[in-house]
């Protein structure tokens, strides 16, 4: 494993150990849901649905079809926020 | 060009043949076992662990979808297919997603519905949540509350749904919870009120999901009244509602309002908020923290908080007050107290009530005007704890708080000592409006130099709608209450005692305003 990939590795576990992991996600559900986020990947979800048809479908259909544009649509502004999150969150436990 | 062996095409709550293989012996706790540790960790302990060793096995890396094996403990990613791998070579076909609990069976090619399965996931990921709540964490004791999950009904439910089967569909043009008010005799000032109460997003919710449990003894419970008034208003009657034993309870509690003669709708509201807040105290089930801070449904609402700053004109100390309100009391032009000019400092004269703009007043000069630094004057000397003597000082109001509902509460009557008049000068109110720059937090921005404040497009936190008018037509000895009130999202309608009527927007934004009734946009989580 590389420098970069040891490091995030290691902010994962301090996420994760301390809860905070948790709490960002609540966070972050929260903001997406607000924005309307949800509902969007919601009828994203359907539309595909429908195209494949019900008895066919598969979650990872799903999955292949939405990421990338569940990815594109995430609002800058909720980045920013998560973003600021994590670097506080990161000063406070340096060591 | 997806490969599929033969595999099940439809998913069905039963789930899928080849879980029984799985389910033999202690496989409950064993799958509780697995929530607990590795999916969600609600103690520190099983929190450290899951860090430590839930990376993949093949890759080490902590993203990418990891899964666990169910038979053995193997950590793999699924985006890789690591994780597939496994299932094929060892014929272990069944794997557990460690970021959402789904069950993976390798034969199906699919995520399963297996109602035990299910069942064990929720009760385990409650108690990880319930966990959380109380995890005092190094510094941030903040928990996440209860996790919110969509309704399931229950077996009983399910029955009550089934043998009643009528059912009532909210359309966008459907009148539910409209529904006039007879007039008792000079009563308009107690239902222009009652409209715009049962019009309030929030409180209506609280009501119609049963939230309040009553604690009083007696049958005089307002909160009570309240609760069977808006179900009266969506009921789905028609006709209108006689309030009589509103009008009972009101003149029980709050005996200056008694009496057939006509009274003061604002007087009303803070008379009628102050009761439901008294009655309601312990509402909420939620054991208050701070035994002074109320936290009931009025308080949740309503309550905003008003800083009063006093500074020192010779020290520059500041004395810093925050007092809660319900509402907010503008004073008009035309009164008189005088409105211009609005730059502190200024000369203070008395203009015979004549305004010296062009233009209509607006709700934000009204504001601006509210919130403005005003200098005490050397008669109203304060006691300066900086400079240890009484010195003249300016005081500045802002919103420290803002409540869910702000309720602006012109001031057309006037009753000074000389004089008692209704001021009638049109005031131009928003359908929307920005509180940002009355807030103390932008005060402080402003007094730090930062005087080019961007709007934030993104920062909602202040961005209230107009949901309810309450107009007052006639002459300080004889008027008549009406209200304007908003119906999903941009219907309005006119509650004039017993009728009601479609109005537009025009009507209502034209009209004279004397209460006006704004919701918050965007409600933050707690």
């Amino acid at each position: 494993m590389n420098k970069e990939a040891r490091l995030k590795a290691t902010i994962n576990q301090k996420l994760t150990e301390t809860g905070e992991r948790e709490r960002l996600k609540e966070l972050l559900r929260a903001k997406l849901t607000e924005c309307g986020w949800k509902d969007q990947m919601k009828a994203q979800c359907k539309e595909v649905i429908k195209e494949k048809g019900l008895e066919h479908v598969t979650v990872e259909d799903l999955v292949v079809e939405i990421t990338p544009k569940g990815r594109a649509l995430v609002p800058d502004s909720v980045k920013k926020e998560l973003l600021q999150r994590i670097r506080a969150f990161l000063t406070q436990h340096a060591s | 060009m997806y490969y599929k062996p033969d595999a099940v095409t439809t998913m069905s709550p039963a789930g899928c043949p080849h879980v029984n293989g799985f389910k033999v012996d202690n496989w409950k706790q064993n799958l509780r076992l697995i929530y607990q540790c590795f999916v969600w960790s609600g103690s520190a302990e099983t929190r450290k662990r899951k860090a430590k060793s839930c990376i993949c096995h093949m890759c080490g890396t902590h993203l990418n979808r990891l899964h666990s094996c169910l038979y053995c403990v193997f950590f793999a990613c699924f985006a890789k297919k690591h994780i597939h791998e496994h299932a094929k070579s060892k014929r272990h076909n069944l794997a557990i997603d460690l970021l959402y609990g789904g069950i993976y069976c390798f034969m199906c090619q699919d995520y399963i519905y297996d109602k035990e399965m299910e069942q064990i996931a929720k009760e385990e990921q409650r108690k990880a949540w319930k966990m959380q709540v109380l995890d005092f964490d190094f510094d941030s004791c903040v928990g996440i509350g209860e996790k919110y999950s969509t309704w399931e009904p229950t077996k009983k439910e399910l029955e009550l749904l089934r043998h009643n089967p009528k059912r009532r569909r909210i359309t966008s043009n459907c009148t539910i919870g409209l529904r006039g008010l007879i007039n008792l005799g000079n009563t308009c000032f107690m239902n222009c009120i009652v409209q715009a109460l049962t019009h309030t997003p929030l409180l209506r919710d609280f009501f119609l999901s049963d939230r309040h449990k009553c604690e009083m003894q007696s049958n005089s419970c307002l909160v009570c009244e309240m609760s069977q008034l808006f179900q009266e208003f969506y009921s789905g009657h028609r006709s209108p509602h006689v309030p009589f034993r509103l009008l009972h309870l009101v003149w029980t509690h709050a005996r200056h309002l008694a009496g057939y003669e006509q009274q003061d709708a604002h007087e009303f509201l803070i008379a009628a908020l102050d009761v439901l807040h008294r009655h309601c105290k312990d509402d909420n089930g939620k054991k208050a923290n701070n035994p002074n801070h109320c936290n009931c449904i009025i308080d949740q609402i309503f309550t905003g908080g008003l800083q009063s700053d006093v500074t020192c004109q010779v020290c520059h100390g500041v004395s810093t007050t925050i007092d809660p309100f319900w509402d907010i009391s503008l004073d008009l032009p035309g009164s008189s107290t005088p409105f211009w000019p609005l730059s502190p400092g200024g000369e203070v004269s008395v203009l015979n009530g004549e305004s010296h703009s062009t233009g209509a007043t607006t709700l934000m000069d009204c504001l601006r005007r509210f919130t403005r630094p005003e200098h005490l004057g050397s008669s109203a000397k304060i006691k300066c704890s900086g400079c240890h003597s009484y010195q003249e000082s300016t005081k500045q109001l802002t919103m420290k708080k803002l409540p869910i509902v702000a309720c602006f509460h012109l001031k057309r009557f006037e009753h000074s000592a000389k004089l008692r008049r209704k001021i009638t000068t049109y005031v131009s109110f928003p359908l929307e409006l920005d509180m940002t720059p009355f807030m103390a937090s932008s005060k402080e921005s402003r007094m730090n130099g930062q005087y080019q404040q961007t709007v934030d497009p993104f920062n909602n936190d202040n961005k209230y709608s107009l949901f309810a008018v309450v107009n007052h037509q006639g002459t300080l000895e004889s008027g008549h209450y009406t209200t304007f009130i908003r119906q999903h999202k941009d219907q309005w309608f006119k509650c004039d005692d017993a009728i009601i009527t479609k109005a537009s927007i025009k009507d209502v934004l034209d009209s004279e305003g004397y209460l006006l009734f704004y919701h918050k946009q965007f409600l933050e989580y707690e």
